[in-house]
């Protein structure tokens, strides 16, 4: 939520501090700040109100409230403390709620204005916000809004209908099928969950309670008349309307957040005083129906509890001057704390909830850490411990261990709102991932220095009823499967988990080069550990971006003497490779007499573009020219 | 010549925290992942019309409404609450999904490290202890650890969690306060709803992603190579 702070300044007398101190005031004892941002003379701070807040901290009143908490400087102009009452009530307005949903509704009369453009001072503030400035009446309805956080709205008196000189308003389920246009014109279909408020005398509706008003009794340039509302919506279906129809208002917003009834008597002669002010007109009177009273049950809470939870040692009187800046009503008997939460908190129920008002209020940087005790644990998690061992055995055999999405385009269990529609379907066994990864590393075994792409996957899949924890192993030595190479290696790989375990296993799935068991039903078979093994611990790597262009090999064979060190030849061969050689792997040795023979394949890429084989090819001359000065013979 | 795999850096990872974990005495806990609707919300005090329920995008489960892709680990919580009374020390280390646009800092399955301790008097002082005691050893180095309010439904007091490297040239994350978790002391309502009497027993929760640990502490700039299985990024590990 955006806050002006050139408009919280308006609350105070007092300086309020600069909005990087503000900043991080409210970082350390109130909301995250998502951004800060000067817009002309002014700054405007984005608060990420989170939903325990949202009900009285989404507004500037609610915002320096909090500020006046947090620095001690006194409030000097709050609505709140004021409490503005409107007269006369008149009898011109009829207001009929036949919705529980509604429980609160006031309309005001106000006669003779003039729409038009906002003064500079309203456009500065609304547009600050970043939002678009309308006309005078419609700016200072969503003003008052952003001030108190009280949706409210104007309608054209003169597109309502009248009965004995009376306007009717009703606020009513919406029947199925309703269809409402908005002021901005689109066009919304309702059903019986939702909210309606109806010209009462026509029954036709001119808003959708609490979201946004109807194309209707839009106020435009001609509107002379105009009856503002000020209400409260019950805040289940505000947030089901809002969800189903999609449209979140900054109305919708407030309502769904359970903002307090109190603040529509409240925000009513508020907003027709602005407005008399900058449209002209004449109250004629207003009307009301429902009730606005707000009961707080106390909370009950001791210091010595607030100390055991935040870790602190307050005295007594450290909370008091807390709760007292709150304006809380208390009574402290012993060290507890009874507090009667004020009627725009809709968030203090428990004593834990005090707890943290209490706490971020001191300060969370003053609670001082415990150490813990150094105590091993006394149970070992058996599925954590033998995936980890069977890791091992693999990674000691060549194999790399994959993670893979766990969604499928088609398979037994179907997402009811999937991402895309080749994620539709939860994976119900790990072999198609394991052969999609193993296709996607085949182009690259040069690269990696691999002849063979040897990979697993230990992870959950799932049918209707149930998931299981499984293990897939994957090989593939050429560019297709090769039966008669890769299920050799595959059946090694498989054998020596099987003496890992101690346990025969039961394999399925096996297809391709790749074969796949379920961890969940040998685990019962194994013996219980009595303590983890010791993790070894890997220096830190930094990763390294790699390059998204192909690569090119080529290989170069030669007789070196039978005391070369083959470390020294592969020194040689990068260096005058260049740096587009990016791996030197000896993939061939052989001795024949007092000479050795030594194959290399060398690994050209580019970070910034594909190569060209005759680029390479100009390279390779160079090497073949340094091998032969280094007195090695070509084979 | 012998080549020798590569274990991938999530489970790397997990193991380690693991090892951390257990010398301090927390067991590692799991749980599903499609998980039922009680246990990772209703449970943890997210009530279902609640813009708290919001805070997450959730996968459903086609015609089975009570069933949901984990949104998190803290799901587990009450699964282990409900099968051990206090103390209570656990980690549970897991994937869990959000029904969320996938870019390079965003990934709708990714890890996370839930932690859990429950005691007769369990403070925000012991939670402190415990997560400096793991950052020091899981990055390394002497590390401070600070809390800001925030707001999780299933814990209150709320808070984030910062730590702060002891400043070393040779790592670039220290010296500076960065952003590791969501933590807090477990809500009532929770504890009550897992059988575990509040008014005697009091504790903390916190919640981290395991690939933001990964991002931090290994400079990977996109989360997504994580789970693409290509061993150009398996490998380097």
């Amino acid at each position: 939520m955006k806050i002006s702070h050139n408009w919280l300044q308006t609350f105070f007398d007092q300086q309020i501090p600069n909005p990087a101190e503000l900043e991080d005031l409210l970082t350390f004892h109130s909301s995250e700040i998502e951004e800060v941002v000067k817009v002309g003379n002014d700054t405007v701070i984005d608060v990420k109100v989170l939903p325990d807040k949202s009900a009285w901290l989404m507004s500037h009143r609610g915002m320096a409230k909090e500020i006046s908490v947090i620095t001690g400087i006194p409030m000097a102009h709050d609505i709140f403390k004021t409490k503005p009452v409107l007269s006369p009530v008149l009898d011109k307005i009829n207001i009929n709620l036949k919705t529980a949903n509604c429980d609160y509704y006031a309309s005001a009369l106000i006669n003779g204005i003039t729409v038009g453009p906002s003064p500079a001072w309203l456009v500065e503030r609304i547009t600050a916000l970043g939002q678009r400035s309308i006309n005078n009446v419609v700016d200072a309805t969503n003003y008052i809004m952003f001030e108190l956080g009280q949706p409210l709205h104007a309608f054209d008196a003169d597109k309502l209908a009248t009965e004995n000189n009376q306007y009717k308003i009703g606020v009513r389920n919406a029947n199925e099928d309703e269809e409402i246009i908005t002021l901005t014109g689109e066009n919304f279909k309702l059903s019986s969950a939702d909210m309606v408020v109806v010209d009462a005398v026509t029954d036709s509706p001119i808003a959708i309670a609490g979201i946004k008003g109807g194309q209707r009794a839009t106020v435009d340039l001609n509107t002379k008349n105009i009856l503002l509302e000020s209400a409260h919506f019950e805040r289940k279906t505000i947030r089901h309307t809002a969800k189903n129809i999609k449209l979140r208002t900054d109305a919708s917003v407030r309502f769904e957040n359970g903002i307090s009834v109190g603040l529509a008597p409240l925000s009513l002669p508020v907003v027709l005083e602005l407005i008399i002010k900058i449209a002209g007109g004449e109250l004629i009177g207003y009307g009301k129906a429902g009730l606005a009273e707000v009961k707080r049950d106390n909370v009950a809470v001791t210091t010595a509890k607030i100390n055991s939870v935040l870790g602190l040692n307050l005295t007594n009187e450290i909370v008091l001057s807390i709760l007292k800046k709150f304006d809380y009503s208390y009574k402290l008997e012993g060290d507890n704390f009874t507090v009667t939460p004020p009627w725009e908190r809709d968030d203090l129920f428990l004593a834990e909830d005090l707890i943290e008002e209490v706490g971020r209020i001191y300060g969370m940087e003053h609670v001082a850490s415990i150490k813990p005790k150094l105590e091993k644990v006394s149970k070992v998690n058996v599925r954590q411990y033998y995936a980890e061992k069977i890791r091992r055995t693999l990674i000691d055999l060549g194999f790399s261990e994959v993670f893979t999405s766990s969604f499928r385009s088609k398979d037994k269990v179907k997402i009811k709102n999937a991402l895309a529609s080749d994620k539709g379907y939860l994976r119900s066994r790990l072999h198609d991932n394991i052969i999609e990864a193993i296709t996607k590393n085949i182009p690259h075994r040069d690269l990696l220095g691999l002849t063979t792409i040897k990979i697993f996957e230990i992870g959950t899949v799932f049918d209707e009823e149930s998931e299981s924890f499984q293990l897939a192993l994957g090989v593939r030595t050429g560019t297709t499967y090769k039966a008669k190479v890769d299920d050799e290696l595959l059946k090694t790989a498989q054998h020596e988990i099987e003496n890992t375990l101690g346990l025969n296993i039961t394999w399925f799935n096996t297809d391709e080069g790749v074969s796949e068991f379920s961890l969940d039903d040998i685990l019962s078979k194994l013996p219980m550990p009595l303590q983890y093994d010791e993790v070894v611990k890997t220096a830190t790597i930094n990763y390294q971006p790699f390059s998204i262009y192909p690569s090119i090999s080529r290989d170069i064979a030669f007789w070196v003497s039978s005391d070369t060190e083959s470390a020294k030849v592969v020194s040689l061969l990068s260096e005058t490779a260049g740096n587009l050689c990016v791996r030197v792997t000896l993939f061939d040795t052989f001795m024949k007499e007092d000479k050795t023979s030594l194959a290399f394949r060398l690994v050209f890429q580019s970070k910034e573009r594909t190569l060209d084989g005759s680029e390479v090819d100009s390279l390779m001359t160079k090497v073949y020219d340094a091998v032969a000065k280094a007195g090695w013979e070509g084979r | 010549m012998k080549n020798i795999g590569h274990q991938h850096l999530l489970s790397k990872m997990i193991a380690e925290i693991n090892q951390i974990f257990s010398q301090i005495g927390f067991e590692f806990a799991e749980g599903p992942e499609r998980e039922l609707v009680k246990y990772n919300f209703d449970m943890l005090n997210v009530p279902a019309d609640h813009p708290s329920r919001d805070m997450q995008d959730t996968f459903y489960l086609a015609d089975a409404p009570e069933l949901v892709m984990r949104t998190h680990t803290s799901a587990v919580q009450v699964r282990y609450m409900l099968d051990n009374k206090p103390p209570i020390r656990m980690i549970c280390p897991g994937k869990v999904f959000r029904n969320e646009a996938t870019d390079a800092t965003h990934e709708a399955q990714f890890f996370q490290l839930e932690g859990l301790m429950i005691d007769k008097d369990i403070s925000l002082g012991h939670m402190k202890g415990v997560l400096e005691y793991f950052s020091s050893k899981f990055f390394g180095g002497e590390v401070q650890v600070r809390f800001r309010p925030s707001f999780f439904p299933f814990v209150e007091p709320g808070v984030e969690v910062d730590m702060m490297i002891a400043k070393n040239e040779h790592n670039k994350l220290s010296g500076r306060w960065i952003e590791i978790m969501g933590a807090g002391m477990t809500h009532p309502n929770v504890l009550r709803n897992a059988g575990i009497d509040p008014t005697v027993y009091q504790g903390f929760a916190f919640g981290a992603g395991i690939d933001r640990l990964a991002v931090l502490k290994y400079g990977i700039d996109d989360i997504r190579l994580m789970y693409n299985g290509d061993l150009r990024f398996v490998n380097q590990f």
